[in-house]
């Protein structure tokens, strides 16, 4: 019996994994040693937060492939690494005071965060479909767990067995597809798929579409693509508030980089035959996403289906697979960031406890009691529909440049119709905040982490809408 | 030869999955399960896949199962007796007409898919294919960082079950 | 160098809306009004610098670029935040911020009781920030965020008295046609991205003649999208219908946003692409008739209304058809003179109307006015002097640039588009100086308990200083000979365009499609300058507006039952009242079709959402029958059979 040789294991790429799961581990470690109050906490999974983005530049000269073509760290994870710190970073900002208000004592919820962020890092730079489904479980397990945090709450409770059900239901196709794919081609490797493609060795043509169609159904549901969607607007609206927020950004971010890399890496010479599907879905996810926001009355609701909404746009960066795609993509997610966290900040601030005021006429005249909020808000909301000069704006027109430079005129003929007609329930809002007499008062704790998290939320917002060159400089360097 | 003993073991299969959803008895449902589960252990023995056929066994028939088993036992579930609403369902016309066209639809497509006549010649398999050692020695080689990220994987889970069943509510 | 000054214009009012905006409740009503018209003032002195250095450059070098810095690059598509300065935005700007300050300082008395006056001059400042924006960017996404600037900004003042539903939803409609209008202008602006790599205005032009063909595919998509940009923004048929339901806004913000700046901007920006315009004729022609059509159209529904704001809104509507028509016709010159001289006039008009309603405590129904010219004397001759204006009488300001509009539809257009435009002056004439005679004249119908009074002087001033400026704004363009038209030798350099090598391109591009090229010499030809003709034209139109006034004289003061006598139950008069009943059809045809589905979507589909439904298991099976067909249930398991849907659907596409 020959022993086995050991493979290179390059821990240095790995750096991010390795601190951000260290902390969670410490986090649930220091948990079993304090009481109930968990600030600790919320200090040492921020330390790690921070330490995982500064560690994901441990490796230049990019791109850097290792184990056995597995995983690979480029421009694109290392970005998308700084996304989802930041994403993480601001869920948890929102939840120190959101937690303290509702009553969540639960010291696993950092390290869940925590947790979730690792498979969003393995996410965006796994390049081996087994990585790419380990990644996607990960981040699933822990929303599934946060979105049920509140254990009293029936709907929380709901929210998470709907999404659990479900996503464990999408997992069944997305494994599927993945396996049809490596039954034809005769490998998970991304690269090794192309080149099997490429080459001819393709054992079914057919099945091998099958596969895709398969994929793309498994990521549509985890990005929340019409009609994979359903469980979105009632999710967000189940779940806690800062949860829905984390969940409508990293999570989401990751996924779409996943879907980015399969479609961009292993099977773009297939391109003719997913390029229809995408944007079918794409268009009918922005359709229904904006439409269904129209009539909706629940805040929660409203930005569940604005998200879905967006991610119509977002897929459009995917059909169109160029340079210019890869980093509006990039953009797009931190400006999304950016906008959902401010969104859900004054969200949270403006509930209190036992009634979160979730119902947009609950926002009526928020402009004469605390004009600063109503008018952060307002920047948020517009920015969502894209409203220049904020970073909403520039974030769309970049992917909808890359798509008309690939030729998609009347896809992105649709996607700014359907932008134009988004702005109409964004204003709703607004109209409620400055235009309508309050239904009932104001009571609202200004808590100094929310209120910070609202107050970088603005800056990006802004600061990315009118001067974007040095972040979309940093996005395009590949 | 092999046909012979696929198809018989593919019916049982589908049978026995159908018998999970039918049976109005969760015991009947989780019986059915393990038969599922014993069927597919046989497809991967045919499919050269040992080492895989006997996890399948120990891990899904034996252990999984059992636990559901007793879950079902302990909480002394009963059936839904003549609850079966989907018999009684409305009829929908227009939902009829919708699925009898995605179902013409997906036969066809399955109807293609073989009728491309593609699967005639599987590439030969290496040697050693799924013994222990084989799977063992990839697991550390090949996929070494799948098998680590799988551990993580794993903790998270463990933590989502621990945090939502801890005894106490707070 | 005076030139460099530039970026301070815009400057001012934005630093005036943040203060305004944040500190306005404390500082107290005169510190916002000083404020908010003191920041426009600054803006406008500042431009009258700039001015003066423009003027002081040798007329070839009279395009100024200054670039602040680079907004966004990405690969080879790069946009730059940056200013330029040429005579064309040169002289928006002088009006623009010259009668934005009058009207900010008229809105000092007007607005004085309002509670929330800060608000209305914190959202003034920012319209006037955008607005510059608009004008002065170099880029056409520059142009554009000004575009969606001013359109935010005219939505809030649209919606300010906020309490009136009729406002808010006069907002809503604003808004929703701008959108429709600002779709196909980002639209537009992505194609030009597309086929020059770049949207700097100077790249842009200059390549144009070289990548376009003549009468091309292309370039008419691209021209004909940026004019259904500018139809909405600019109130042109078929997008028109916002502009009266936006005098649901404050008068002032009439005056300044729907006559005066904002609704021009579609002009600005279709004759800032002149070079694109030029290469398109069919779209030329669209232009042409679109305003032509709308100039009359507009003018018809005028003369029927009674809401005196109403009345100057459809002659807004009308007046920019002119502007649309001179465009179309290639007059570019023309367009802009009449572009201004409307400024003039319509923001006095308007002011003046709401001096009126001020004097009547807020009175706008024209049947219950009249007699008023005692009582506001100085209103009164503002208000008498620019409608002399616009119904273009010897030699006030609106004689000239109509005339010249006329000339130009007669000369580089066809006989259609003159009669058009002619039409429309005997009707602007008409409807004017019944508006002038209703209020004015006759008997008082003002109800008794309303004392009317003259306005104060913050408001008169600004009255009159505009009807001087409608009075001789027209010696810029004094026409017949050739050097006197000083507005023409400015804007020259701008429309340089040379015909020639652009054609000689386009036959190039086409040989190279190996496509035969089409001889276009004709339109090499340079076109005469007819005096005789002109001469001629100007005698028929001064007569024609005569006999408009006349008619109206005979309609509203000697004979005041005759109106009633020929318009009662004629269902011709009805639908023109009803203004066409246009608004019922967008209603019937797009709003209620749109509002239904996003319903029927909400109500059929997902009303259920969350709602514990997981823990009755008996409740959710006796639901689901009842809900068998919602979509959005709240049932995993319908979800689930959704997924499967979708997923047989791709399949099937997918085949």
């Amino acid at each position: 019996m020959e022993p086995i040789t050991a493979p290179a294991i390059d821990l240095v790429s790995l750096a991010p994994v390795l601190v951000l799961s260290v902390f969670g581990i410490m986090v649930l470690v220091t948990d079993l040693f304090i009481g109930k109050d968990k600030s600790v906490l919320v200090f040492i999974s921020l330390t790690g937060l921070l330490m995982g983005a500064i560690s994901s530049l441990a490796k230049y000269n990019l791109p850097v492939h290792s184990f056995n073509g597995a995983y690979i760290v480029d421009h694109l994870s290392v970005f998308f690494t700084f996304i989802f710190c930041i994403s993480s970073a601001l869920a948890i900002l929102v939840s120190v005071d959101f937690n303290k208000r509702e009553g969540i004592k639960v010291g696993e919820y950092y390290s869940l965060i925590l947790f979730c962020t690792v498979g969003m890092v393995l996410l965006a730079s796994a390049t081996d479909m087994i990585m790419i489904f380990l990644g996607i479980e990960i981040v699933s397990i822990s929303l599934y767990v946060l979105a049920g945090i509140r254990r009293n709450d029936p709907k929380s409770n709901e929210a998470a067995l709907k999404y659990f059900l479900l996503g464990a239901f999408a997992t069944g196709f997305l494994l599927y597809g993945m396996t049809l794919l490596y039954g034809s081609t005769g490998s998970t490797k991304l690269v090794m798929i192309a080149s099997a493609i490429r080459n001819g060795g393709v054992a079914s043509e057919p099945l091998l579409l099958m596969g895709v169609v398969l994929l793309i159904i498994g990521l549509g549901f985890k990005v929340a693509a019409v009609p994979f969607h359903m469980w979105a607007p009632d999710v967000y609206q189940g779940a806690p508030t800062p949860v829905t927020a984390f969940m409508a950004v990293g999570p989401k971010a990751a996924s779409l980089a996943a879907f980015y890399r399969i479609f961009s890496e292993a099977i773009p010479q297939l391109s003719p035959s997913w390029e229809i599907l995408l944007c079918v879905v794409s268009v009918i996810t922005m359709f229904v996403g904006n439409l269904g926001a129209i009539m909706q009355t629940n805040i929660k609701r409203l930005l569940a289906f604005s998200s879905v909404a967006h991610v119509g746009y977002l897929i459009i960066a995917i059909i169109a697979k160029n340079s210019l795609s890869s980093s509006a993509l990039m953009f797009y997610m931190l400006t999304y960031a950016f906008m959902i966290f401010g969104t859900f900040g004054i969200v949270i601030l403006l509930g209190r406890k036992g009634d979160e005021n979730l119902e947009i006429e609950n926002y009526s005249g928020l402009a004469y009691k605390h004009p600063v909020l109503a008018l952060s808000m307002t920047i948020f909301l517009l920015s969502l529909g894209g409203l220049p000069p904020l970073a909403g704006f520039v974030a769309k027109f970049f992917v909808f440049s890359a798509a008309l430079k690939e030729g998609f005129l009347i896809l992105v003929i649709i996607a700014v119709l359907n932008s134009a007609v988004s702005l109409y329930y964004y204003l709703k809002v607004i109209v409620f905040m400055y235009m309508k007499d309050p239904v009932k008062e104001f009571d609202i704790t200004l808590s100094p982490m929310t209120l910070f998290v609202i107050a970088i939320s603005i800056f990006g917002t802004i600061q990315l809408g009118i001067f974007p060159d040095s972040i979309i400089a940093l996005a395009q360097a590949n | 030869m092999e046909l012979l003993i696929f198809y018989p073991l593919a019916g049982l299969c589908v049978a026995f999955a159908l018998g999970v959803v039918i049976n109005n008895s969760p015991v009947g449902s989780a019986m059915s399960l393990i038969a599922m589960m014993l069927g597919l252990a046989g497809i991967f023995v045919l499919q050269q896949a040992h080492f895989i056929a006997v996890l399948q066994i120990i891990i899904y028939a034996g252990a999984i199962m059992v636990l559901f088993m007793f879950v079902i036992m302990l909480l002394n579930l009963k059936g839904s007796g003549e609850d079966a609403s989907w018999r009684s369902r409305d009829k929908n016309l227009l939902m009829t007409v919708l699925s009898g066209f995605l179902v013409a639809g997906l036969l066809y497509k399955i109807l293609c898919v073989l009728n491309s006549g593609e699967f005639d010649s599987p590439a030969s398999l290496p040697e050693n294919f799924g013994t222990a050692r084989e799977v063992g020695t990839i697991l550390f080689t090949e996929f070494v960082l799948p098998f680590e990220v799988a551990s993580i994987l794993l903790l998270v889970a463990m933590i989502g079950a621990v945090v939502l069943a801890k005894n106490k509510v707070d | 160098m005076l030139l460099k000054l530039t970026g301070l214009v815009p400057l001012f009012p934005l630093i005036g809306c943040i203060i305004n905006g944040f500190l306005g409740l404390r500082i107290g009503k005169n510190a916002v009004g000083l404020i908010g018209a003191g920041a426009v003032g600054l803006s406008f002195l500042t431009t009258l610098f700039i001015f003066a250095g423009l003027v002081m450059t040798p007329v070839e070098e009279r395009v100024f670029e200054q670039v602040l810095f680079t907004w966004m690059s990405a690969g080879d598509f790069a946009v730059d935040f940056g200013f330029q300065i040429d005579p064309l935005s040169m002289t928006m700007m002088l009006f623009v911020t010259g009668v934005g300050f009058l009207i900010h300082v008229y809105s000092i008395g007007y607005m004085h009781e309002e509670y929330s006056f800060y608000r209305f001059f914190a959202y003034l400042n920012l319209f006037m920030f955008s607005m510059l924006l608009l004008i002065m960017g170099n880029n056409f996404l520059l142009m554009f965020i000004g575009w969606e600037g001013v359109g935010c900004c005219s939505y809030f003042l649209i919606g300010y008295y906020f309490e009136k539903k009729s406002a808010c939803d006069a907002g809503t409609k604003a808004f929703v046609m701008n959108r429709v209008g600002d779709f196909a202008f980002l639209l537009a602006v992505m194609y030009i991205f597309n086929i020059f790599g770049s949207i700097d205005f100077t790249t842009v032009f200059h390549a144009a003649p070289e990548k376009l063909i003549y009468d091309g595919e292309t370039v008419t998509i691209i021209t004909l999208l940026l004019f259904v940009g500018a139809c909405g923004k600019s109130a042109q048929i078929p997008l028109y219908t916002w502009l009266p339901d936006a005098m649901e806004g404050p008068t002032p913000v009439s005056a300044l946003i729907h006559a005066a700046t904002m609704v021009t901007a579609g002009v600005y920006m279709v004759v800032r692409c002149n070079a694109l315009f030029a290469l398109a004729p069919l779209s030329m022609t669209t232009v042409a008739f679109v305003g032509g059509g709308t100039a009359v159209f507009a003018a018809t529904i005028g003369m029927t209304q009674f809401d005196i704001k109403r009345v100057l809104a459809y002659s807004t509507v009308s007046q920019i058809g002119y502007m649309f028509l001179a465009v179309g016709v290639g007059a570019y010159t023309a367009a802009i003179f009449h572009m201004v001289t409307h400024a003039f006039f319509k923001a006095c008009l308007f002011l003046g109307s709401g001096s009126v309603i001020h004097g009547l405590h807020g009175e706008q129904d024209m049947r219950k006015m009249g007699a008023l010219k005692d009582h506001m004397p100085i209103t009164f001759i503002t208000f008498f002097v620019s409608t002399l204006a616009i119904a273009g009488i010897f030699p006030l300001s609106g004689f000239f640039s109509k005339d010249e509009i006329l000339y130009h539809a007669l000369m580089d257009g066809n006989v259609i588009l003159w009669g058009m435009g002619i039409t429309g002056a005997l009707l602007t004439a008409f409807y004017m100086f019944r508006l002038v005679f209703m209020t004015f004249f006759g008997e008082s119908r003002v109800d008794p308990h309303v004392h009317p009074h003259e306005s104060p002087k913050v408001m008169t001033v600004p009255l009159v200083i505009l009807a001087g400026l409608a009075f001789f704004g027209g010696a810029l363009g004094i026409p017949l000979f050739h050097g006197w038209h000083v507005l023409h030798n400015w804007l020259e350099p701008v429309f340089h365009f040379d015909m020639a090598s652009a054609l000689e391109h386009s036959a190039h591009l086409l040989h190279e499609q190996g496509k035969h090229a089409p001889s276009l010499t004709h339109l090499l030809e340079p076109a005469e300058h007819n005096l005789w003709v002109e001469v001629a034209l100007m005698a028929l139109s001064f007569s024609i507006a005569v006999a408009g006034i006349f008619g109206a004289y005979m309609c509203y003061i000697k004979m005041p039952h005759l109106p009633a006598s020929f318009t009662k139950g004629q269902w011709g008069y009805d639908l023109v009242k009803n203004k066409y009943e246009v608004d019922e059809l967008y209603d019937e045809t797009i709003v209620k079709p749109t509002l239904e589905g996003s319903t029927l979507l909400w109500k059929e589909v997902d009303a259920k959402g969350i709602d514990g439904s997981v823990n009755g298991t008996a409740k959710t099976l006796g639901w689901l029958s009842n809900h068998a067909r919602t979509f959005q249930s709240g049932f995993v398991r319908n979800y689930a059979l959704f997924m499967v849907v979708g997923f047989i659907s791709l399949l099937i596409i997918s085949l």
